[in-house]
């Protein structure tokens, strides 16, 4: 499912204006970009944020007692076209021909190109191996990286249908790659703790 | 270099002091007073008396002086189209003369299925015609005051379009007054030429049943007050320098220093004041069009709305145009609030220093590719340059 | 569990042994201190032992905030990453794996270690094998490691060729290792054997102290074990073949000196009867016996022997001569004569009855045993002129209960023992000690013992008296100290090629079961002991 257009690409990620107001894909999640014959570029969305447009103007409220969340919108149509929503995305890895490849890209995506939520089976390929944690635990952005890593986790347990397995695996690999912060790496066991 | 603000601060203070003074607001009571006082049959006789002078800009009641208004409700579905402009005047330093028109529309709907239409359209204006009002001759150039006309044109053009694709209700903003104030010292033939097209555009109005609005926020007119004026004047002829009543003269003098909103200070939220129509010397040229107008307190200021007299003599335009200006600034997310389609429509309008300065580019390299190299003058130069 | 992969080795050296990682799934206790394990190098296998086991974490910050109830999930991601263990491994053996060597390669001295990474596993039955040998006549399955069921095998030929000792607190079981090793040599014929039973119990059934029975090494290996005694009347009762007598005639100088605690001499008393030898000769003993108070005087006098002394020393040898096994004048064809059974592959078990006490057994032992390594010394002598095989004195192992005794520092300079022990294997003749307290015994005898098989050890002394002289001694002090109370001992030494901790195997039905059937080439004739000698 296509959710956004590359609006600024380079070596490590891309940002992404997100075709739906307000509904970028998961944090987390993986997304796609076909970068060329069956071969599709993987990214990891580290960051979503939604403002006005132009940068010189900012959101006011605008709700009363009355009139408030969805209604909002109702009231000021002209809202959806001077509001988006933008994600940014780091680059994991590539998929050719069912050939999974994790690491930087060797080609930033080309802006303007569209942006795709990965399907379950895909998800699932991509994170049989998980050398991309590296790739998440180094992205730099506004978000925490280990909330970051948490989010996928998260987001790819569900998706490959509460893999209890993967999980373990995965709690491993973050062990592993954290084992000189600890406290970085509590906060990810206990995050991606599924809730019973 | 930097300003000097160690003089400026003194007058700063000092202007402060007046503006704050005590007796402005008991004139403004005043004021308000004599607004209930005074009598609009005699004062509208007084104004259209032919024998009566008045220097000043007076606004002649329709009915009444000081009855209020309040806000009707809205219908349940309906549109609001603005228009804004903005342009690039035309450069004295390039050898190319131009100017860029850019009209900002918004068409927002309201009701079952909201929506919103936002859009801008850029004209480049390079050919004689349009560089000249006589381009034979090349005599009246369209800058300043003319090129704000033409804006004006394109602007009402660009909302009896958008009307077109609308469906009824629809009311028409545009930011600003309707009177083309700065065709007053224009030759006749300049004025002629711009007021045609604007016209036009107000028969289309009308002919389609569209009340089309200007809508001007923070108001510095005070053609009311100046009728309360000539309502104290006791002498027949205005002769302020042989003033008869010294006592009148006074509150006058007061008078002059109050604006229409103050006045109209005592408009409650909603509330609108009577309709008054104005004494532009332009407004001669208007025809049906005639200008009236009213202020409205939009819950956060006085604003003036006017309107062509054949908006203003329907009642149901007028609630209708009433009710809609209320329901735009309840939609306004600013304070003091204000509509958000003449909002949107400026945001479309806007040009940025950055948007000119490609422009100014794009023509600059496009004259190079035809070896026309061009030499600004020293002083733009030097303003662009900055050197040390 | 065998051959498991437990980690890679990811430091040490030559000297301070390796340090292995262990794999997250490979929790400490499923390890022990001193299991075999092996490491395989590119080159070679490792044949190791475990000698210390530890706990890190790979940032501090978790020491100051343990998660506690912390769930399964948290817990099994930070075992082997965040916290880890290793173990302290120490090569033993290695074995070259180049292929061109193809199965002629065996075990050798550890003269390298291995690159990093090279993986730990459990020792497999294979490795057992390579190591301490398949099973063979001369290889004895004496127990299992402690948590395997795989058969660990003392080389009993190495066994026997040097003096050895078995250790450990009392309680610990060595009478019954005793045993084992026993029945184990004599049914393999490594050696012959003579076994002075302080307190009669390896010849006949017994019953333990929980009750039960078990069986004598005469019922079990019948009339390849001859019983003797010194008590008569014991013999009478019991199955014995002979009863020995011993005439003051044998006893000499030196063993007074050695029963100078026993006897309460002071120095000078027991130096007394070397003045007696060296006047008297072979006879000193009943001279001194027989002397009057003048004659003692006149003695004294004239070789400036201390008249106190001498008295002293002539009360207490009137006690001692009262022992019913003790005669005037014995002959020493008696002593002779279990030479010649030992020489045909008898094995020999002294009793001493009702005369248990350790100056009866002491000296009897003493006696006996300077007769016989006195005969041995000829027949060694004469096989080495002759050549010829049939000369060749068959190997000898002695069995010495409460070693100490005889073998403590300065015991040993004096006792046949303490010769024994340090010639070595010079006339075939070697001891095979049981003790307690191994510090007690002579450091120099100490070194001297091939093998060494010891139980719990808790004296300092004691565990440092037993590992003298042996490689990697710091380590093993660890396996020492984790041994269970019983049945467990560490075997170290000539006859294992490498260290290694042993659950020793039950002496019991199953065990007589083994040795009756392991026992058919050398069954001999149910003869007449008359007919021994005759023959």
């Amino acid at each position: 499912m296509r959710v956004g257009e590359i609006v600024e690409s380079n070596s490590t990620g891309f940002v992404c204006e997100s075709y739906e107001l307000n509904r970028p894909p998961a944090l987390g999640s993986l997304v796609k970009v076909h970068v060329g014959e069956a071969r599709d570029l993987y990214g990891v969305v580290c960051y979503g944020e939604t403002g006005s447009l132009d940068p010189g103007r900012r959101a006011v409220r605008r709700s009363t007692d009355e009139v408030y969340d969805h209604q909002v919108y109702r009231e000021s149509p002209q809202l959806e076209h001077v509001l988006r929503t933008e994600f940014t995305s780091v680059a994991v890895g590539i998929v050719e021909r069912g050939i999974v490849v994790q690491g930087l890209p060797s080609l930033p995506p080309p802006l303007h190109f569209s942006v795709h939520t990965c399907s379950s089976e895909e998800t699932i390929l991509f994170t049989e191996n998980l050398y991309y944690f590296r790739l998440l635990l180094r992205a730099s952005g506004p978000v925490a990286v280990e909330q970051l890593l948490a989010a996928n986790v998260r987001e790819v347990y569900i998706e490959r249908g509460s893999d209890e397995e993967w999980l373990r695996e995965a709690a491993r690999e973050a062990a592993s790659l954290l084992k000189h912060d600890y406290d970085r790496l509590m906060a990810v066991l206990y995050a991606i703790q599924p809730v019973r | 270099m930097p300003l000097r603000l160690g003089s400026i601060g003194d007058g700063v203070e000092r202007m402060v002091e007046i503006l704050a003074a005590e007796e402005r607001s008991q004139w403004v009571e005043r004021a308000q007073r004599l607004l209930h006082d005074a009598d609009p049959g005699d004062l509208k006789a007084k104004l259209r008396d032919r024998r009566t002078r008045v220097p000043w800009l007076v606004a002649i009641p329709v009915s009444s002086m000081d009855d209020v208004f309040g806000a009707p409700d809205c219908p349940s579905y309906f549109s609001v189209v603005a228009a804004d402009g903005s342009s690039v005047p035309p450069d004295r330093h390039s050898p190319a003369r131009f100017y860029v028109l850019n009209t900002g529309r918004a068409i927002l709907t309201y009701g079952e299925r909201p929506s919103a239409v936002l859009d801008a359209s850029a004209q480049f204006h390079f050919q004689m015609e349009d560089l000249y009002l006589y381009p034979s001759a090349g005599s009246f150039p369209i800058e300043g005051a003319r090129l704000s006309a033409k804006m004006a044109v394109a602007e009402l053009r660009g909302l009896r379009e958008a009307t077109e694709r609308t469906e009824t209700p629809v009311a028409a903003l545009r930011d600003g007054s309707l009177i083309l104030w700065g065709l007053q010292n224009e030759d006749s033939r300049v004025q002629q030429r711009f007021l045609r097209e604007f016209l036009e555009c107000l028969d289309d109005f009308q002919n389609a049943g569209v009340p089309v609005v200007g809508y001007t926020s923070l108001p510095g007119a005070r053609d009311v007050v100046n009728s309360l004026r000539v309502w104290l004047c006791q002498a027949e002829a205005i002769d302020c320098a042989n003033c008869s009543s010294p006592e009148a003269m006074d509150s006058c003098k007061a008078l002059v220093t109050i604006l229409d909103r103050q006045l109209f200070g005592f408009l409650k939220a909603g509330e609108r004041s009577d309709i008054f129509e104005s004494t532009s010397a332009i407004l001669s040229e208007y025809g049906d069009h005639r200008i009236q107008f009213f202020y409205l307190n939009v819950d956060g200021e006085v604003v003036r709305i006017e309107a062509p007299q054949w908006v203003m003599h329907d009642s149901q335009m007028v609630d209708f145009v009433h009710s809609v200006l209320c329901d735009q600034c309840r939609r306004s997310g600013v304070h003091p609030p204000y509509p958000p389609a003449l909002q949107e429509a400026h945001e479309q309008a806007v040009i940025s220093i950055t948007d000119r300065r490609l422009v100014e580019d794009m023509v600059d390299r496009a004259l190079a590719r035809r070896g026309i190299v061009f030499t600004r003058s020293a002083k733009d130069r030097s303003k662009r340059r900055r050197a040390v | 569990m065998d051959g498991r992969r437990l980690g890679v080795v990811t430091d040490g050296g030559f000297n301070t042994g390796l340090t292995v990682r262990l794999d997250a799934d490979c929790p400490t206790e499923d390890l022990r201190i001193g299991d075999f394990v092996v490491v395989e190098g590119e080159s070679n296998r490792y044949f190791s032992m475990i000698s210390d086991i530890q706990l890190h974490v790979s940032d501090p910050r978790v020491l100051a905030s343990p998660p506690h109830d912390a769930p399964p999930l948290v817990a099994q991601a930070l075992a082997g990453t965040t916290t880890y263990a290793t173990v302290e491994v120490k090569p033993m053996l290695m074995l070259d794996l180049r292929p061109d060597l193809g199965e002629a390669t065996r075990p050798q001295r550890v003269r390298t270690i291995p690159m990093h990474f090279a993986a730990l596993h459990r020792a497999t039955e294979m490795d057992f094998a390579t190591v301490f040998g398949k099973e063979g006549d001369r290889n004895f399955a004496i127990g299992t490691p402690v948590s395997m069921n795989i058969p660990v095998r003392l080389r009993l030929d190495r066994f026997v060729e040097r003096s050895n000792g078995i250790f450990g607190q009392s309680g610990t079981g060595k009478s019954f290792l005793a045993r084992l090793l026993l029945c184990g040599i004599i049914t393999s014929g490594a050696a012959a054997n003579l076994i002075f039973d302080m307190h009669s119990e390896y010849a006949f059934d017994k019953q333990t102290e929980d009750g039960r029975w078990v069986r004598g090494l005469r019922e079990l290996l019948g009339s390849r074990v001859l019983v003797y005694s010194v008590d008569a009347k014991a013999a009478a009762r019991r199955n014995v073949d002979v009863t020995l007598t011993v005439g003051l005639n044998q006893i000499e100088a030196e063993d007074i000196m050695l029963l100078a605690d026993e006897l309460d001499l002071t120095a000078t008393t027991a130096a007394t009867a070397g003045l007696l030898g060296d006047r008297y000769g072979g006879n000193w003993l009943r001279q001194l016996l027989a002397m009057s108070s003048d004659d003692l005087a006149e003695f004294c006098q004239s070789s400036g022997a201390h008249p106190e002394a001498t008295k002293a020393l002539q009360r207490k040898l009137r006690d001692v001569q009262r022992r019913a096994y003790l005669k005037e004048d014995v002959p020493f064809s008696p002593i002779d004569e279990m030479v010649t059974a030992l020489g045909r592959g008898r094995s020999i078990i002294l009793e001493f009855g009702r005369h248990d006490s350790p100056l009866d057994y002491m000296l009897v032992a003493n006696i006996v045993t300077r007769r016989i390594r006195t005969l041995y010394r000829r027949k060694m002598e004469r096989f080495e002129e002759t050549r010829a095989e049939a000369d060749r004195p068959p190997q000898l192992m002695i069995t010495l209960e409460e070693a100490h005794k005889f073998l403590n520092p300065s015991a040993a300079r004096q006792t046949i023992f303490g010769t024994i022990a340090r010639e070595m294997r010079k006339y075939n003749v070697t001891l095979m000690v049981i003790d307690q307290r191994p510090s007690g015994i002579d450091a120099e005898v100490m070194s001297q013992l091939g093998t060494r098989i010891t139980g719990l050890l808790t004296e300092e002394r004691d565990i440092d008296a037993v590992l003298t002289g042996v490689g990697s001694r710091s380590f093993l002090r660890g396996s020492l100290a984790s041994l269970d109370t019983c049945q467990q001992v560490l075997l170290m030494g000539h006859a294992v090629p490498m260290p290694v901790m042993v659950q020793t195997r039950p002496y019991d039905e199953e065990f007589y079961q083994d040795i009756r059937g392991s026992d058919q080439a050398k069954e001999l004739p149910d003869v007449g002991i008359a007919d021994i000698w005759a023959e």
